[in-house]
């Protein structure tokens, strides 16, 4: 599974063929969640708490349950009892028990025989609220006197004397910073914030959901993981596993927030108790206050450098909301902080924090962009106040292949100083700005993951191939599996056909999160693929009557090779393919594995911007993606995934959040008011692909959904900054922020 | 029972009992199982849900999801099961997409498909504009606006085409559809509305749409004013400019975009291509919002707003007719009939403050026309939108900056009268300071502007 240093020459790999469902997009007929009906579906409703925090008193369903159309109402009750950990914390959060923890939270759901029979019914449900006071920001959670979320929450990483909202802990470093400051010429130590965002996927979340009273069901949905889907199904209604069949639809964008489970449950307890089939599909409004927001952070971060622009000491404290339930991704926000820069003192402190917020899902490379906004920002200040070039500053402190990481391991081949040096030596960082406009850089890092994983590959009797792989595709990753089979096999793209398996027909996968799925998937299909070769060879020569060793495969045929191989004529996967029933029966490659070697993986931003010093408004006037993938599949794909990171960065930095009012009401739940940027407010964004490869995949291939996302909140802060001439140190730069920052430093 | 018939991808549709408030993309979706149009918000903001539509005026892109089916009647409407051909044959917009990669996800796709035919249809090229009312969270949109701009040069494909000439003989085949609900004159629209002055009107339904869909509204009957021939006319006179209540935004940008370029670039900010294919002038004035774009702009252009209760017709200064938040002056039975306004030298600024240049509601919306003359303010009219719970007259500032010398000194002599005519709400649209600041600024860009500075609020994207 290794890096194969021989594979250097690539037929298929590096081209960029028409993606495989290409058709199916542009006309209409890929099918996504909200796109399947089943005969006698009913269409459920899901009624949502409309205070921050508030006593359930009181749920009384009897008049809705009575009301025309409906047949079945479902509250906690209907859902298993005695869970704990994960799975309990996931059902409090779709379906509330004694408390509705935030606006949005569900507290009873309705299924009906039209969505307005279920719209209607929802009206007569009336429940009864006891209004609790209530938290929505992070350092207000954390301080004396602030109401607590659920009492006891609180793990053992989590020092003595804090306030029980502070639920865990993360403390990792090495050296002492302190030693690291008083070496340094010049320290900064400043506070930052950054609000909540949501992944903002077009597709809301939607199921359609059966399941008889034997416990046998069927579940259609758009997630990024089935089987985990299907895994939490089964806890949250107390049944068993297998019995479960669940289909992912086409993903309509997920991006970190299907990949939580909160709807799904609700569907089939619906149908459970109505023994028609059910179908959720989530309003946009919904959408918003009840999935996904990332965390809010506040941050305190202090860098020590030396007039060379040697980083002498770093600490950070990162303190992230992550809604009424433990999991913030504080111990990656404090991990990916310094993680571009090898340090000899170095200390970082996480807490995750409970407020009355929906609770936050994995937003690409959870935690990890607050942190780099937090930390280059520090050291951009740093570079302009010891007038120091800031990617030089950043190659001298860069991590490299050997170097300790910040929290713990040497790091293995990795391409940040690539990256460096290639977005110096892009002309986008020596062209001159305009009067008026800033330049801003950024370096960021994400870990990446790979996972359980489990594929297949069957050959059909015409020679072409079937792929089977479990990762929902996200951004066009059947292209890629094709590319990979298609190398292997030796075989033209088109022949094959790459399907996302249902949790019934294909052992288990990981969600597709954590940038894993090229990587991992990836590796699987090239491992389904030479085992299937192996398969392929034996057929082979067992016709020609030699050993299987005699054979080998070269460009989708086998032919003899060594010294005592005799003399055929090279025999092709058709060939095989068609006698294949003859000669010992179908033939299917396949590969389990949880592989280890997912490629950590760097990138740095550059940004131009334009500040308007009259309406405080930015604009965005030119951007450079230059980020290691290792190795590029299918090059555009890459560079899709590079420009939207970018883009999804731009409206975070600059636009995007969730607005609390005083009594804890999300004010913006809407795109109206919730601005995800449109085209009119992107430039072209520009990518330059690196390619170090990890040498824990056989291509080199390493993950680069997420990192992209890292860096553009620093490097579109520092762009501003430098632009309007005051250091911005709260996300978003709305125009009445920055205004008013100009204000104070004029 | 009342039939409402159209064109759906060609195929003559006609259709009997369905609810008058059941949108196109419920129905599409739903009953017809035409899947391909999607929905990402059903609010009108994500273009998910866009389809094509055509009548003898041309063909436009409407927002599905706030698109009830009776004002569909008589018209073709294209989804993006019928962009392709009949054989199955890609149209070159989908074509470009493919090629140049762009979907990801794949979900914004079909709105984006539909979006960019109709733009190719329409030999439009300015991509940033014709694709602003289209939400793709993947792309960065680069791949996607490259693709429009490949498939630009290519012939619009037959059925495509076809659109455009069918609707005309199919509209007299299905006549006198939709009564009762759908005048197709203003006299019969005055005679049934004083008839059910509890009906509620509905133009382009750009808000009305949103509240039926949202339930917030559940009114017994509608009145749908599409069909209405004389409503629409925009009649640039010598004297005066009148425009019909049903007029809408894109064509009011079309037409009047040389008299006063900037209330043209004001409307071209004004929702996305969708909405202003649908949105009227009319519905803008008498929803009363006080972030309507367009009232501002009239009231400094000195509008007249003419209303009609059966054969009762009065007019009066626009910006009496806003009395409060949510209140104005119409009687029951009484409806929007026109808009006038002085044909005058364009003196004209407008200017819009919003989170996002494209596709926002206005923070700030401040329209000003100041006549000079040998160097110092004859008439001020001044008005804002977003300052108070209605459209407003600048009435202290207008005094202030009158018979001032139009200078600095013009900008300082108005510094109190701000406070004086505004006390302005903070919302999650901006704050009190901040709007104060941002109006007071929006004179001062005023002046510049006059001088010729090159500092156009408009092209900079707040
Ligand atoms: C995504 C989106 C973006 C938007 N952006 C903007 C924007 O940038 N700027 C802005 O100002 N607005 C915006 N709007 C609001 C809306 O589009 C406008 O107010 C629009 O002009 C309303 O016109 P309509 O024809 O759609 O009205 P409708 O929704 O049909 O009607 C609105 C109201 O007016 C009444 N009405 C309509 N016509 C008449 C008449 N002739 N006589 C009496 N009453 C009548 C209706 O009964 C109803 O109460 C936006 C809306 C959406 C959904
Ligand atoms: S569904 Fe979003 S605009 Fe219609
Ligand atoms: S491709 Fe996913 S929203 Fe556009």
């Amino acid at each position: 599974m290794a890096f194969d240093q021989e594979k250097d020459e690539f037929k298929v790999v590096g081209t960029r063929p028409d993606r495989p469902d290409g058709i199916d997009k542009v006309t209409g007929r890929a099918r996504f969640g909200a796109d399947a009906t089943a005969p006698g579906m009913l269409h459920a409703v899901i009624i949502r708490s409309p205070h921050a925090h508030a006593r359930i008193v009181k749920i009384d369903t009897s008049k809705a349950e009575a009301a025309h159309g409906v047949k079945a109402v479902v509250t906690r009750a209907d859902f298993a009892e005695g869970l704990d950990g994960e799975n309990w914390n996931i059902l409090e959060n779709l379906m509330a028990g004694e408390r509705a923890l935030y606006d949005g939270h569900a507290v009873a759901a309705i299924a009906a025989t039209s969505s307005l029979a279920a719209r209607d019914a929802a009206r007569m449900l009336e429940v009864e609220y006891e209004v609790l006071p209530h938290v929505t920001d992070v350092d207000k959670a954390m301080q004396e006197g602030a109401p607590v979320i659920r009492e006891g929450a609180a793990d053992g990483s989590v020092p003595a004397g804090m306030h029980p909202n502070v639920v865990r802990c993360h403390d990792s470093g090495h050296g002492d910073p302190e030693d690291g400051f008083a070496e340094a010429d010049l320290v900064i130590e400043e506070r930052f914030t950054t609000e909540a965002t949501h992944q903002g996927y077009i597709e809301p979340h939607a199921c359609l959901g059966t399941l008889g009273p034997d416990g046998r069901g069927e579940l259609w949905c758009c997630t990024q993981g089935h089987w985990n889907v299907q895994k939490v199904c089964a806890a949250l209604l107390d049944i068993e596993t297998s019995k479960l069949r669940v289909t992912a639809s086409e993903i309509g964008g997920g991006f970190g927030g299907k990949t939580a489970v909160f709807i799904e449950p609700v569907a089939l307890a619906l149908s459970r108790k109505a023994n028609r089939p059910v179908k959720l599909v989530m309003p946009r409004a919904d959408v918003f206050r009840a999935t996904g927001p990332t965390a809010s952070t506040s941050m305190d971060v202090k860098i020590g450098m030396k007039k060379d622009g040697t980083i002498t000491g770093a600490s950070g404290e990162f303190r992230c909301q992550g809604g009424a339930f433990p999991g913030a991704p504080m111990e990656f926000t404090a991990m990916c902080a310094f993680a571009p820069y090898a340090l000899k003192h170095v200390h970082q402190v996480g807490y995750d924090v409970m407020t009355n917020r929906p609770k936050q899902a994995a937003y690409r490379a959870p935690g990890s962009p607050m942190a780099a906004f937090a930390v280059e920002s520090v050291i951009d200040e740093l570079c302009n106040r010891l007038g120091l070039d800031p990617i030089d500053v950043r190659l001298k402190n860069a991590s490299r292949e050997g170097t300790k990481a910040n929290f713990g391991p040497s790091w293995d081949r990795i391409g940040l100083v690539e990256t460096l040096e290639a977005a110096k030596e892009h002309p986008h960082f020596s062209a001159p700005l305009a009067e008026g406009a800033g330049r801003g850089i950024s370096c960021g890092f994400w870990f990446n993951h790979a996972g359980e994983t489990a594929v297949q590959l069957a050959l059909s009797e015409d020679g072409t191939v079937q792929l089977s792989v479990g990762t929902p595709d996200i951004g066009g990753s059947r292209a890629s599996m094709c590319m990979m089979a298609a190398e292997e096999l030796g075989i033209p793209y088109e022949d094959v056909r790459t399907t996302i398996a249902d949790t019934a027909t294909l052992g288990y996968n990981e969600i597709s999160h954590g940038s894993r799925v090229t990587y991992a998937s990836g590796l699987a299909t090239i491992e389904a693929a030479r085992d299937t070769v192996k398969k392929l060879c034996k057929r082979a020569a067992a016709k020609w009557g030699i050993d299987a060793e005699a054979v080998e495969w070269r460009d989708g045929c086998a032919i003899p090779s060594g010294p005592n191989a005799g003399d055929f004529d090279p025999m092709p996967i058709k060939e095989i393919a068609r006698d294949m029933g003859k000669t010992g029966g179908p033939i299917v490659g396949h590969f389990e594995a949880t592989p280890e070697g997912a490629g950590v993986s760097f990138a740095t931003h550059i940004v131009d911007a334009e500040v308007d010093r009259e309406t405080g408004a930015t604009t965005i006037t030119r951007y450079t993606v230059v980020q290691d993938a290792g190795k590029a599949i299918h090059p555009s794909y890459v560079e899709g995934q590079y420009q939207g990171g970018a883009a999804q960065g731009i409206g975070w930095a600059l636009n995007e959040e969730y607005v609390y009012d005083d009594d804890g009401r999300l004010q913006n739940a809407g795109f109206l008011d919730y601005r995800i940027p449109v085209a009119s407010d992107l430039p072209m964004i520009d990518t330059v692909i690196v390619e170090v490869p990890n040498p824990g995949h056989p291509y080199g291939v390493r993950g680069v959904g997420e990192t992209s996302i890292c860096p553009p909140l620093a490097a579109i802060a520092n762009a501003v900054s430098n632009a309007a001439g005051v250091r911005m140190q709260d996300l978003p730069m709305r125009p009445s922020r920055i205004l008013e920052a100009l204000k104070a430093g004029s | 029972m009342r039939e409402i018939a159209f064109l759906l991808n060609g195929e003559p549709v006609e259709l009997c009992d369905v609810p008058v408030t059941r949108t196109l993309l419920d129905w599409l979706r739903e009953d017809r199982g035409l899947t391909g149009t999607k929905e990402g918000c059903n609010e009108g903001d994500c273009g998910a849900c866009t389809v094509m539509v055509s009548d003898g005026s041309g063909t436009r892109t409407l927002n599905s999801c706030i698109l009830f089916l009776p004002q569909l009647h008589g018209k073709a409407v294209r989804t993006v099961e019928g962009v392709s051909g009949p054989d199955g044959s890609l149209h070159p917009v989908q074509q470009a997409m493919v090629r140049h990669h762009g979907s990801q996800c794949g979900f914004c796709t079909p709105g984006f498909v539909v979006s960019m035919a109709c733009a190719h249809k329409n030999g439009m090229h300015d991509f940033d504009v014709q694709l602003a009312g289209n939400l793709c969270r993947c792309t960065g949109y680069a791949p996607i606006v490259r693709a429009a701009e490949d498939a630009a040069s290519e012939p619009v494909p037959d059925w495509i085409a076809e659109d455009g000439t069918l609707p005309a003989a199919f509209a007299t085949a299905s006549d006198g559809g939709v009564s009762g609900i759908a005048p197709e004159s203003a006299d019969e629209l005055a005679a049934l509305y004083v008839a059910h002055p509890d009906a509620v009107l509905v133009a382009g339904a750009t808000d009305v749409g949103l509240a039926v869909t949202k339930a917030l509204q559940e009114p017994e009957r509608f009145l749908f004013l599409g069909g209405i021939q004389d409503l629409n006319a925009i009649d640039v006179g010598p004297k005066a400019v009148r425009i019909g209540a049903m007029a809408t935004l894109s064509e009011i940008g079309d037409a009047i975009a040389d008299l006063h370029p900037s209330l043209g670039e004001l409307i071209r900010r004004f929702g996305s291509v969708q909405v202003r294919n649908a949105a009227t002038i009319g519905g803008n004035i008498a929803n009363g919002s006080p972030v309507g774009d367009l009232p501002p702009a009239l009231i400094a252009l000195g509008a007249r707003l003419h209303l009609r209760r059966g054969n009762d017709r009065r007019d009066l200064p626009l910006e009496d007719f806003f009395l409060d938040y949510g209140v104005q002056d119409r009687a029951p039975g009484e409806f929007v009939e026109a808009v006038s306004f002085p044909r005058q030298t364009d003196r004209l600024r407008c200017y819009k403050l919003s989170k996002r240049f494209d596709q926002d509601i206005s923070a700030v919306c401040g329209c000003f026309s100041i006549r000079v003359r040998n160097g110092r303010v004859n008439e001020a009219r001044v008005a804002f939108g977003g300052m108070a719970a209605i459209p407003t007259r600048a009435r202290h500032v207008e005094n202030a900056l009158s018979g001032q010398e139009w200078s600095e000194t013009a900008i300082r002599a108005a510094r109190d009268a701000w406070g004086q005519d505004f006390t302005p709400l903070t919302d999650l649209r901006a704050s009190t300071a901040y709007r104060l600041d941002s109006a007071r600024n929006m004179l001062t860009r005023a002046f510049l502007d006059d001088q010729g500075t090159d500092t156009n609020v408009l092209e900079v994207a707040p």
